[in-house]
């Protein structure tokens, strides 16, 4: 009886211990993101006062109209064109190539699995000079085309991988059986196996999106005028004289929304991609 | 006709390669042009001295990597890029694991706790990098100015503006960015763990320290292997944190290798040094992973 009684106290210590520590993790976790959002509709005068209070005790849209009357619209047009490109070609050329290297032997096999290693590895400021020479030479430079090919450097290798993985978990029998019935490859894999791989290309696919969207490193270099991208344009305002912190908040904010809200929604399978290894930095 | 390639028959296996071929093809292409040439160029790029404003283009030899070993603050960035990895990580991983275990618990919202600490990894770097330098504002970001007032940063200063706090506040900025990846990891490997080495433990009279010692970390340990090998890999290049933060300042005291050959490339046009620069720094990856990989497989072959 007695160490059980002696467990249960040191339990309800060790408990209570857990919940403030959870909670202090908590607090460090979501505390910037909420400070965010709360610098977004806090007015001027409670912005910019050294002593800050932790609450607002007003609230104001006019950061949101603010950056909405200014050309910022225009960079989420763009990142929203470049996000979404880049997501539909790298997943149907990365499902196809998943699909071949898993399904069939051929020459040249493990050579493009070799280079789908090194390239997933590989750190995207290495390839800053030598991308930028060849889209320049492509005349692709600074437009939106040219962010798009460098961000399926990026979501091309992951998306070959992780649909890899995918098709894998397919059973071959399935198609087999379509080959068998002189469906051809082709219509074998669109009939048997796309369907069955909708988890595995929702789950692709928003990692694809968020990868691009996130991506800062090679737009920079490549965007230019007005086709920036959201993070690129947004790094520019902080450099200027007057810095809006409440507009800049407001945009941060916005990039942070599509990002959250796909998480969420498809968040069992955020898990399953994240520890798959699907995201880089 | 022995000797067509298989590819070429007119057999099933054929049939199966050009089907495997077709499918891999529009991949492999867009490989090949976007990634292989482009890394092939720069190993050429290296060995000229490229002005990206006039477009002059002169072969260099080896000129530009003999620059690397003269090039004093190209070291002391390498030696930023040492502490900025080997803290980042010691700090994602450490509190990866704390946070882990915290939520290894069947407690009702546990899952929700989980998914608000994955937030940090979630949300943009670009919003992150930018909320953190509101927070860190001089005048009127709410960290420093209560640091300020608790006497622990001089009025008006902003720790990322320091030269002394710089580097380690981007680090700390950098581990709470990175921790939630970590401890989804060491989570999931904990929740394979199999129960029956807790109860054996605990037949032996084992206490939650010595079952956390003698059971969750040795299962832990290839995870955070992976961990370290992958995470290691990206930390040591990774650019964008550190350039949104702080430009790699004030006076390259936050500097790392990224930010170094970016500011080369973009500041001062010198392509043909910072592909030298990269180079190196690819050559080193490789060198570092082909050893790593080595020892990997001399392990596996020996534990066999």
């Amino acid at each position: 009886m007695r160490p059980e009684q002696r467990r249960s106290k040191a339990s309800k210590a060790g408990i209570a211990g857990r919940v403030v520590a959870l909670a202090l993790i908590v607090f460090f976790a979501v505390g910037p993101i909420l400070w965010m959002v709360m610098s977004s509709v806090r007015p001027a005068d409670q912005l910019f006062q050294s002593d800050p209070s932790v609450v607002p005790t007003a609230v104001t849209g006019a950061w949101y109209e603010e950056v909405f009357g200014s050309g910022a619209l225009r960079w989420f047009a763009n990142s929203f064109v470049v996000a979404i490109v880049t997501t539909l070609v790298s997943l149907t050329l990365g499902t196809a190539a998943g699909y071949a290297v898993t399904r069939f032997t051929f020459p040249g096999r493990r050579v493009l699995l070799a280079c789908l290693g090194v390239s997933y590895l590989f750190p995207a400021i290495l390839l800053l000079v030598p991308l930028y020479l060849v889209l320049a030479s492509l005349g692709l430079a600074g437009s939106l085309a040219g962010i798009i090919i460098a961000h399926l450097t990026i979501t091309l290798p992951l998306t070959t991988w992780l649909m890899k993985s995918f098709v894998e978990a397919v059973p071959r029998e399935l198609e087999e059986a379509a080959w068998v019935d002189g469906q051809g490859y082709l219509g074998a894999f669109l009939r048997v196996t796309l369907p069955l791989l909708r988890t595995g290309l929702a789950t692709t696919a928003m990692f694809a999106f968020i990868l691009s969207w996130d991506e800062f490193l090679l737009a920079s270099v490549i965007a230019q005028g007005d086709n920036v991208t959201a993070p690129v344009g947004m790094a520019g305002l902080v450099t200027s004289f007057d810095i809006r912190w409440g507009a800049i908040m407001a945009l941060s904010t916005l990039v942070t929304i599509p990002v959250v809200v796909l998480f969420f929604v498809l968040q069992r399978y955020y898990e399953k991609g994240l520890t798959a290894g699907s995201v880089k930095g | 006709m022995a000797s067509t390639p298989a590819v070429f028959s007119r057999g099933l296996t054929g049939r199966q390669q050009r089907a495997g071929i077709a499918f891999a093809l529009p991949a492999a292409l867009l490989f090949a042009t976007i990634l292989a040439y482009p890394i092939f160029e720069s190993f050429r790029t290296s060995l000229f001295s490229i002005d990206l404003l006039t477009g002059n283009a002169e072969f260099a030899g080896l000129s530009n990597f003999s620059e690397i070993f003269s090039d004093e603050t190209l070291w002391s960035t390498i030696g930023h890029t040492l502490i900025w990895t080997v803290l980042s990580l010691a700090g994602q991983l450490g509190l990866g694991l704390a946070a882990a275990l915290l939520i290894d618990a069947d407690w009702p919202g546990m899952r929700w706790i989980r998914q608000l600490l994955l937030i940090p990894y979630v949300v943009p770097v670009i919003a992150s990098a930018l909320v953190w330098q509101w927070m860190l504002d001089g005048h009127y970001g709410v960290i420093s100015t209560s640091l300020q007032s608790w006497g622990a940063l001089d009025p008006g200063a902003n720790p990322l503006g320091q030269e002394s706090t710089s580097l380690a506040t981007v680090v700390l900025v950098n581990i709470w960015r990175g921790f939630p990846f970590a401890m989804l990891v060491f989570w999931a490997r904990m929740q394979s763990i199999d129960p029956a080495q807790y109860e054996a433990a605990r037949v032996d009279g084992a206490g939650p320290w010595r079952e956390f010692v003698h059971v969750t970390l040795p299962n832990l340990r290839s995870a955070a292997l992976s961990l370290l090998a992958l995470r290691g890999i990206w930390t040591l290049m990774y650019f964008e944190l550190v350039w949104l933060l702080t430009r790699g300042g004030p006076a390259g005291s936050s500097e790392v290798l990224s930010t170094y050959i970016y500011k080369v490339v973009m500041g001062e046009f010198r392509v043909g040094y910072a592909a030298a620069i990269a180079s190196f720094a690819g050559l080193f990856l490789g060198l570092v992973g082909l050893v790593g990989w080595i020892l990997y497989r001399f392990r596996v072959r020996r534990a066999a």
